[in-house]
């Protein structure tokens, strides 16, 4: 081919790409850019979903109200839509969704597990796929090290741009408009372990990224991207390096610290009053050998307050010292202003742990204020000290805590059933908290099970490779419940059993709560009696949670459907009707 | 089916031809006679427990025992598959077993509540034993994991294989694993 048709033909097909990225780079409708302002004023946008939790404060409550207790009856499907994502990779045979939709001005936003991007024109009255972004995620690489699922939580909104992750490592801002990718950067090295399941938070400019894989021998951290620079501004690791503060609560000669878990995976809320950043922090590792790790094992199980500009720790606030079952305290942080006796106001965080109680510390400087347990057994402990909040049987002298020896997995007692079982009285499943009726609704799995610990040593702890200390079996039946809790009391308010564990959430308006169970129903209940008032089967697992949004001046409640996650893996001989539950991969959109 | 046999010796004669031209082109890409038994390992997610290098480990599921230490014979390991173990989470991948054939001389209400669970998909016994043979040839009794098994596992176009790339030996105060650098 003579060299001159080549050369046109490549300014031709320059020529192309120019238009193509002009059109890329138009901006979007300047009522449709995502600012600071409107992320800190999201209440104001009643028929948006801005944030992962709905807010900063994480409460997942919606002031809609055209759908309320007198006519949810009357709910019904509006449309749905086929996702894709069910593929498997790594260890896994397929994937799930546990994302909630973003929406703004009518346009919805979802991931599936593998983090494909999909917008959702909603007006109308029905749903048109406007398109989606595939990462390309690189499967077998990520999901070989991915410990409970081919998971993706959702995305987030920032100027004209989506803000997502992948399995993979990636942050990705993709034009709201076209779809295509703005700019990626590698955040989290697989490599080593660590891959991303939570959404987004957007905080003044910057995207804060958390990380899992406790499981796996990381050292787990927040980090801070600039959305402008695409840099990254900080990243604050869990487990204090030698020397800093904290240190001195890892005891052993193993440099267990360096592999000591602390992961992030569930995205957190912001005080912007104190631009504080209080984000949960998962166990440590191995898992059920604590003996390994002697010492409290800071700030793994701890909630944190950062400084939102600079990552620093301003305080921190540990549930279960040196814990020696996989009581993650990844939870979100629920910010509530309750008034105090002395008729000041009580800034308090809510977290419902893993280790299955509920507590509510001072938001402004850690300090333990109340906790009750939330589940309906708990064995691991006789209960907190009503001062500190620490389990009764801690006890500083001893590096290595047995709480009730009895029934603690370690050396010595090698096979153990613990109460909440290893997924915890409460997983990942956001809360919803309904600010009228100061009730807190926690999703729950009514849980015992049976943990055998294998004594770690510093020759196992390979990249890439299980560094639990042992494993976990189900031998028992595991069911579920939505617990109330009245925030101005702290006692349970009600609680509703169900014959499975919530695996996916809740979401809450002024007079409904709506969640989910594995085993296919979407329901509405009672705000205040929990009674059940509607239900509609999906055929499919639920494993994410509700969120509701209105366009055209009408309401909608939106859910993906798709069993994956840990549960279908690793637990499912506890609720043995699941193994039915297939695949799926689904967005419904009820309506009245 | 005649028509199938007429042609058999036909596409015998190509897949000859086609894999004397991948050897020469590439020697690495010789075929396998154990290909068919790595497609049943991935197949039947052997490698969601085991790992794809077969030294299993503890974990969310508990503990899959590593089949590069195993001491099974070939009909052990058959037998295990089969019939997985009972009291354990190896699942049974032998339609019938249990019940139109014995497992380890037990019925269904011999092994009770120790029956182990069903899996996910079953095998037929030409399967089973290539599985077997494959677990024998690249699995059983190999050291730590290497680069090129990986690969030969996963293919290239993943990076599930980098961590295993042999370092260089001034950045690594160990030496490497029995993996050479191509």
């Amino acid at each position: 081919m003579p060299s001159h048709v080549k050369l046109s033909l490549k300014s031709v097909l320059l020529a192309t790409t120019a238009v193509a990225a002009s059109c890329a780079v138009l901006p979007a409708r300047a009522a449709d850019e995502v600012t600071q302002e409107r992320l800190l004023g999201s209440e104001k946008e009643a028929g948006n979903w801005l944030h992962h939790h709905k807010n900063y404060s994480a409460t997942r409550f919606s002031s809609l109200k055209e759908i309320n207790k007198e006519n949810v009856k009357n709910l019904k499907v509006a449309w749905t839509m086929h996702l894709g994502g069910v593929e498997g990779g790594g260890i896994w045979t397929h994937g799930g969704l546990e994302g909630t939709p973003i929406v703004e001005n009518g346009m919805i936003y979802v991931t599936d597990g593998w983090g494909s991007v999909y917008k959702i024109d909603a007006r109308g009255g029905k749903g048109v796929l406007l398109w989606k972004m595939d990462p390309k995620t690189d499967h077998d690489w990520a999901g070989a090290v991915a410990c409970c699922g081919v998971d993706n939580r959702g995305v987030a909104l920032w100027g004209d741009l989506v803000i997502s992750h992948t399995l993979d490592g990636r942050l990705i801002a993709t034009n709201k408009e076209t779809g295509q990718v703005a700019w990626q950067r590698q955040v989290a090295d697989p490599d080593k372990g660590e891959v991303i399941t939570a959404a987004p938070l957007i905080v003044k400019n910057t995207a804060i990224t958390g990380v899992a894989g406790a499981e796996y021998g990381i050292r787990g951290w927040i980090a801070a991207t600039d959305l402008t620079s695409q840099k990254e501004v900080w990243r604050t690791y869990t487990i204090p390096g030698k020397g800093e503060p904290g240190s001195e609560t890892w005891k052993d000669d193993n440099n267990a610290a360096a592999a000591g878990g602390g992961s992030t995976w569930v995205t957190g809320s912001y005080d912007p009053a104190t631009d504080t950043i209080i984000w949960g922090v998962g166990n440590p590792g191995p898992d059920w050998d604590n003996q390994y790790r002697p010492g409290d094992n800071l700030y793994t199980d701890s909630s944190l307050g950062l400084d939102a500009s600079t990552g620093k720790i301003k305080w921190h606030y540990q549930h279960t010292p040196n814990d020696p079952y996989d009581y993650d305290s990844v939870a979100e942080n629920v910010l509530v202003d309750i008034p105090a006796p002395n008729g000041q106001v009580r800034k308090l965080a809510l977290e419902a742990d893993r280790n299955g109680f509920a507590y509510a510390i001072d938001r402004t400087n850690g300090k333990f204020i109340w906790a009750l347990p939330f589940v309906n057994k708990v064995t691991w402990t006789k209960g907190l000290d009503p001062e500190s909040g620490r389990p009764v049987e801690y006890d500083s002298k001893n590096p290595v805590q047995r709480y009730n020896a009895s029934v603690t997995p370690h050396r010595e007692n090698k096979v153990a059933d613990i109460c909440p079982g290893n997924m915890g009285g409460k997983n990942w499943p956001p809360t919803a908290y309904n600010p009228d009726l100061k009730l807190w609704y926690i999703p729950v799995i009514e849980s015992c099970n049976r943990i055998t610990v294998e004594e770690s040593t510093k020759d196992k702890l390979k990249p890439r490779e299980f560094w639990t200390g042992g494993g976990p079996s189900q031998p028992f039946k595991i069911t579920g419940s939505v617990t109330a809790i009245d925030v101005t009391s702290g006692k349970i308010a009600g609680k509703l059993e169900t014959p499975f564990p919530n695996l996916g959430g809740m979401l809450a308006t002024p007079d409904l709560v709506f969640t989910g169970q594995p085993s296919g129903e979407v329901m509405a209940l009672d705000a205040k009696s929990l009674q059940k008032l509607w239900e509609f089967n999906t055929g499919g697992g639920v494993n994410a949670p509700p969120m509701t949004f209105s366009v055209d001046g009408k309401q909608y409640v939106a859910i993906l459907v798709g069993l994956g996650g840990a549960w279908d893996k690793w637990f499912i001989d506890s609720t043995p009707e699941l193994k039915r539950i297939q695949p799926g991969s689904m967005l419904y959109v009820f309506a009245l | 089916m005649w028509n199938s046999r007429v042609i058999t010796p036909a596409l015998a004669l190509v897949t000859v031809l086609a894999s004397a031209s991948l050897v020469i082109a590439q020697p690495a890409s010789s075929p396998d006679a154990t290909d068919a038994g790595k497609a049943v390992y991935k197949r039947a997610n052997c490698f969601g427990c085991h790992k794809w290098h077969g030294n299993g480990g503890g974990g969310y599921g508990g503990d899959a025992l590593s089949l590069r230490k195993t001491e099974l014979t070939r009909d052990q390991i058959v037998e295990t598959i089969a019939c997985g173990r009972p009291g354990t989470g190896m699942p049974y991948f032998a339609r019938g077993s249990y019940d139109t054939s014995k497992c380890y001389e037990m019925s269904r209400q011999d092994v009770a509540s120790q029956i182990p669970p069903e899996g996910g998909t079953f095998l037929r016994a030409p399967d089973i034993e290539a599985v077997a043979d494959y677990v024998l040839v690249h699995i059983k009794g190999k050291g730590d994991p290497n680069h090129d098994e990986c690969v030969a596992f996963f293919g290239s176009t993943s990076r599930v294989c980098d961590i295993h790339k042999v370092q260089p030996a001034s950045s690594s105060s160990s030496p490497p694993s029995a993996g050479t650098a191509k």
